[in-house]
This record gives structure tokens, C-alpha cells and sequence, in this order.
């Protein structure tokens, strides 16, 4: 007979800020419902006020693991990635968000945490740590991050340079990477307003690409960061 | 619902009428001024060494936080009771999740969680043929709805620890919520979790002063043979001369009966806390969590209660029945 295998939660042992700031964090049964309620809040909210188009649907991955990078613009921008998945993605999904600007005061981050079931990135000092724990916990657990590799939004609605963290995250690993376009998110909610304007937004899913054959070293990473952000420079039409 | 039934959910006006309730709250008045002065005087006399002393201020801190909690709701009413003891089965039930990995299985803990609550409306109800029918239903429920996954590798294990889950926090804890249906609850429950609660002090005294071999090192470390039976024949005493007040005039009344309810009392509370401390070993951790700092999680403080309320829910019940002569099926009629 086979002997039983517990897995205890990764983040067993912390409590209050500690546990929200963790990489290690899990969430069980109140998270999920929490979760749910809050995206189907998200999504009844954006189906009234904007006009969302998706495109290329038919790239989303079956199931976890998967990572999905795109052009980051407003707060919107992890909404709509978020909503534009099946229920089945969506439950697994964990947007990598800025820690110090979603995990500094313990109420934005419990929201972080509970609603959107965020994980910290510290843009300033991200330890090797945090990184391994991330790339172990996207295979393991799986699930499937949602990333904005330009590190911060677009203060003019112009795309900018990828930086090379995520090619730290899966270097030299079959996970599949979505690049996704979103236009339209910055005229709706740009850096500096707090509502939301009604406005037409498109999002445009390509086609996944894997990173196996790189090295998971800095001369891998920026090829997979230049990689990525062709492909999704490459998404909407040109002019 | 008739005016008995209400001023037992509700009274809280008249909490302290039982003797042993009013005895109850003036010991923890004097407890509360002379532990610390105790502990004050031991420090100055130099018969503490500083890692006994923090361990003894940490302890008396605990029981600050812990004996308001407890308490509390007993004496605000039954309704208030209930649901307290509703709530230390949710968190003691999402400590053991996160714990075992239960957690990552969120249809079974969903089971768990509405068998809870299906406990906790049965025992507000006063609804024992319920209260005893949800039990074997949730085990089919848990083991039908854990085939819906197509996954029959580890569909042993997550069925059997869902069950587990739901028999020791749900059952086991409604157990305690179930003596709220009786008129004397309040002495009831004070009287159970004060000699649960010095059953574990027992132990641990009459361990550290005269223990010797060890119980059961793998399991408990601290815990020796001394204090295990010092425990038991302290705990048998008190539990016994306490009883006297609180069954005087009724069926568990006379000598005999009071000393079997004592073994009863100090076998369980040390089996459950046995019991848990070997599932944590299992898992291989220290604390179930970190709900308070410093003192690990509810379980860790609960833990001893977990047996010992359905054991002697059971003994009083085969002599006298526990909340008979209160109105059944408040809520639901019928």
C-alpha cells in the first residue's frame, strides 16, 4: 500500500500581513468563493460600461500551467485579461502584481490577495528567492500567472521595452507563454484617473510559445523578452 | 418557540444564576489578581529561572485571551453559545485543511462546511433525529461527490480525511453546541471546559514535578506517565466534587456516578489532545497555525475538549438525557 502524501499549505505558519505578502501563499474554499464573486462583479461591471471584443480565443491553453504576458496601460488591463478566460483558467490564474504598490498597506493587500489572489513582485529588490518559488510553484501547483513584463503601466499608452524577469520565470521550461494585446484600455481608465470612461476595447490573444531551448541565465532571459515583445507588438493591425 | 426556549437562547440577564457559574467567575477574578502576583513573588525570591518564568507569563496570557472567548458566549445565552462553537468548528476545520492539504480539494471542503452548519441548524433546532441523520448522510454525500472527479487515485485519502474532518470538528464539537438545548447548559459547559481545561494544567504540573518516564515520547514529548495519571486521579476529583453542584437533584447525581463522569472527563480531554498531537506528527508539523501568535492555532488550544464533549455528552445523556425537558424542533415545528 502506497503511504498517503499530505501537502501542507506552503504559507503554513504565517499570519496577517506576513501571510498576504508571501509567494508561498494558498488559499483555500473562502479564497475561491471570494474570488468568484469578485470576478463575476468585475465582469458584470465591464459588460456595462465598455465595449470588450476578444480575439484569438482559440490560443488560450486547456488547462494550467501558463503564463499570459502582455502591454500594460491602467488597472483595467489584469480585469479584462482576467474575465476574458473560461472558468476553468480563471480559478488557477494568480496576477504577479507590483508589491510595492498592491502590498504595502495590509488592506490593499488583503484585497490584492483575497479578490484577485495576487502574488507580490518587488519591482526594486526581487531575491532569486522569490523567483524560484514562483517558477517551482507554476509547474507544481499548476497554475498560471498573469504578467506585464514592461514592469509598470504606460504613462503615454505607447508600448515600452519588455524587461527581462520574465524570461527568469521560464527559462528553460515547456510552460506555454500567451502574448496578448490590449488596446483601448488606456483611453478607459488611463494612470491617474479613478473611473472607468466607456470606450471599445480589444483584446488580442496569439499564438503560445515555449522557452525550453533557452538558457535560464541573463542571455536567455532578454531573448525571451525580446521574443515576447515582438509577438505582441505584432498582434494588432498595423496602421 | 415558547418563552423557555427563548430565555434560554437569549437570557443573557440570567447568566449568572447557577451557583456554580457565580463560583466560577469570582475564582477567575481572584485567579486573574494572584496568578500574576504569584509569578511576581516567585521572581523576586529567585526560584524561577527566566526560561520558566516566560513560559509561565505566556501561559497566563493565553489564558486571558482564551477564557473571555470561551466563556463569553456560554454566558450571553444559547443562541450566542451555539454559534461561537459553530465558529471554532469552521476555523478548527480550516486549521486541519491547511494542514493535511484538504484545502486544495475545495467540492469536499464545501461538504464539510455545509455539514457543519447543517449541525449547528439541527442543534439550534433542538433537533436530535437530525442531528444524528446528518452523519451518516454526509458520509455518503462526501464519498458520491469525490467520485465526480474521475479521479480515483487518492480517492481514498481525500475521502477518508473529509470524513475524519467532518466527525472530529463537526460532530465532535456539535456534541459541546448539542448541551445548549438543556436548561442547566451554562454550569454544564462551564463545569466541562474548567476540568478539561485543568486537565491539561494537571498534567502539566504533576509532570514537571514528578514525571519521570514518558508517555508516549514520539507522539507528545513532554507528556510523562506521572502526569498522566495525576492528571487523571486530580481531574476524576474535581471533576467529581464540581459535578455534585452542577447535578445536584438529577439522574448523574450520587458518588459513583460522579466518579465515572471524572474518568470519563480526564480520559477524553487527554486522549483528544494525544490524538491531535499524533496527527501533527504525521504531518510533520510544530503548530496547526499561526491564528495567535506565540500559541499556535484554536486546535492547539482546543484540542483536549474534542472527545471529551461527545464522551460525556453520551454518559449524561444514558443517565438523564441532555436538553429533554426543553421544547424540540424550535424552528422547525413538527
Amino acid at each position: 500500500m502506497d503511504e498517503w502524501q499530505y501537502k501542507p499549505a506552503q504559507d503554513l505558519g504565517t499570519a496577517g500581513t506576513e501571510r498576504l505578502r508571501s509567494v508561498q501563499r494558498e488559499s483555500g474554499l473562502v479564497g475561491l468563493i471570494s474570488r468568484n464573486l469578485w470576478w463575476w462583479w468585475v465582469r458584470g461591471v465591464l459588460k456595462l460600461t465598455e465595449r470588450i471584443e476578444v480575439i484569438g480565443r482559440e490560443h488560450l491553453p486547456a488547462s494550467a500551467p501558463f503564463v499570459i504576458v502582455a502591454n500594460h496601460s491602467s488597472h483595467l488591463d489584469v480585469m479584462v485579461l482576467a474575465t476574458a478566460l473560461p472558468l476553468r483558467l480563471r480559478n488557477c490564474v494568480i496576477p504577479l502584481a507590483a508589491g510595492d504598490t498592491f502590498f504595502e498597506t495590509p488592506v490593499i493587500a488583503a484585497f490584492a490577495a483575497g479578490m484577485m489572489n495576487a502574488l507580490p513582485l518587488w519591482r526594486k529588490n526581487c531575491g532569486h528567492h522569490a523567483i524560484d518559488t514562483l517558477r517551482r510553484r507554476l509547474v507544481a501547483e499548476p497554475c498560471g500567472y498573469i504578467l506585464f513584463p514592461e514592469g509598470t503601466r504606460s504613462r503615454t499608452g505607447q508600448m515600452s521595452t519588455f524587461r527581462h524577469g520574465i524570461g527568469m520565470l521560464i527559462a528553460a521550461n515547456s510552460v506555454p507563454v500567451i502574448p496578448c494585446h490590449l488596446q483601448g484600455t488606456f483611453d478607459a481608465l488611463p494612470p491617474g484617473s479613478k473611473w472607468p470612461r466607456s470606450s471599445r476595447i480589444v483584446m488580442r490573444i496569439g499564438a503560445a510559445r515555449q522557452f525550453e531551448n533557452l538558457p535560464n541565465e541573463r542571455t536567455g532571459w532578454e531573448s525571451i523578452a525580446q521574443t515576447l515583445e515582438q509577438d505582441v507588438r505584432a498582434l494588432p493591425p498595423k496602421e | 418557540m415558547n418563552a423557555a426556549s427563548k430565555q434560554r437562547l437569549w437570557g443573557w440577564n440570567h447568566a449568572v444564576e447557577a451557583p456554580l457559574v457565580r463560583g466560577f467567575l469570582m475564582g477567575l477574578g481572584v485567579l486573574l489578581v494572584t496568578v500574576p502576583l504569584a509569578i511576581c513573588l516567585l521572581q523576586m525570591t529567585g526560584k524561577l529561572d527566566p526560561q520558566r518564568r516566560r513560559e509561565l507569563w505566556a501561559r497566563y496570557l493565553s489564558w486571558l485571551v482564551f477564557i473571555p472567548l470561551m466563556v463569553g458566549p456560554i454566558l450571553l445565552g444559547a443562541a450566542v453559545t451555539i454559534a461561537a462553537i459553530a465558529l471554532m468548528s469552521l476555523v478548527c476545520y480550516r486549521e486541519f485543511a491547511r494542514a493535511t492539504g484538504m484545502f486544495r480539494q475545495p467540492a469536499i471542503s464545501a461538504l464539510v462546511v455545509l455539514g457543519i452548519l447543517a449541525l449547528t441548524f439541527a442543534v439550534a433546532d433542538n433537533w436530535y433525529g437530525f442531528f444524528v441523520a446528518i452523519t451518516p448522510l454526509m458520509i455518503v454525500v462526501i464519498a458520491a461527490v469525490a467520485i465526480c472527479s474521475d479521479q480515483p487515485k487518492g480517492y481514498i485519502q481525500r475521502v477518508a480525511l473529509g470524513v475524519f474532518a467532518f466527525l472530529l470538528f463537526g460532530v465532535c464539537f456539535g456534541h459541546l453546541a448539542y448541551f445548549a438545548n438543556d436548561t442547566n447548559f451554562r454550569p454544564m459547559l462551564v463545569w466541562l471546559i474548567l476540568c478539561v481545561e485543568f486537565n491539561d494544567v494537571f498534567a502539566y504540573i504533576v509532570g514537571k514535578t514528578l514525571g519521570r518516564k514518558k508517555l508516549a515520547p514520539n507522539t507528545s514529548p513532554n507528556k510523562t506517565i506521572a502526569g498522566a495519571v495525576g492528571a487523571l486521579v486530580l481531574t476524576t476529583l474535581l471533576a467529581a466534587s464540581l459535578g455534585a453542584i452542577v447535578f445536584a437533584g438529577t439522574a448523574v447525581s450520587g458518588p459513583l456516578k460522579l466518579l465515572i463522569l471524572g474518568v470519563i472527563v480526564s480520559v477524553a480531554g487527554q486522549l483528544g489532545d494525544l490524538t491531535l498531537s499524533s496527527i501533527k506528527r504525521d504531518l510533520g508539523i510544530k503548530d496547526w497555525a499561526a491564528t495567535f501568535p506565540g500559541h499556535g492555532g484554536l486546535l492547539d488550544r482546543f484540542n483536549s475538549l474534542l472527545f471529551a464533549a461527545p464522551a460525556v455528552f453520551h454518559y449524561v445523556g444514558y443517565l438523564q438525557g441532555v436538553g429533554l425537558n426543553q421544547a424540540s424542533r424550535i424552528i422547525t415545528g413538527g
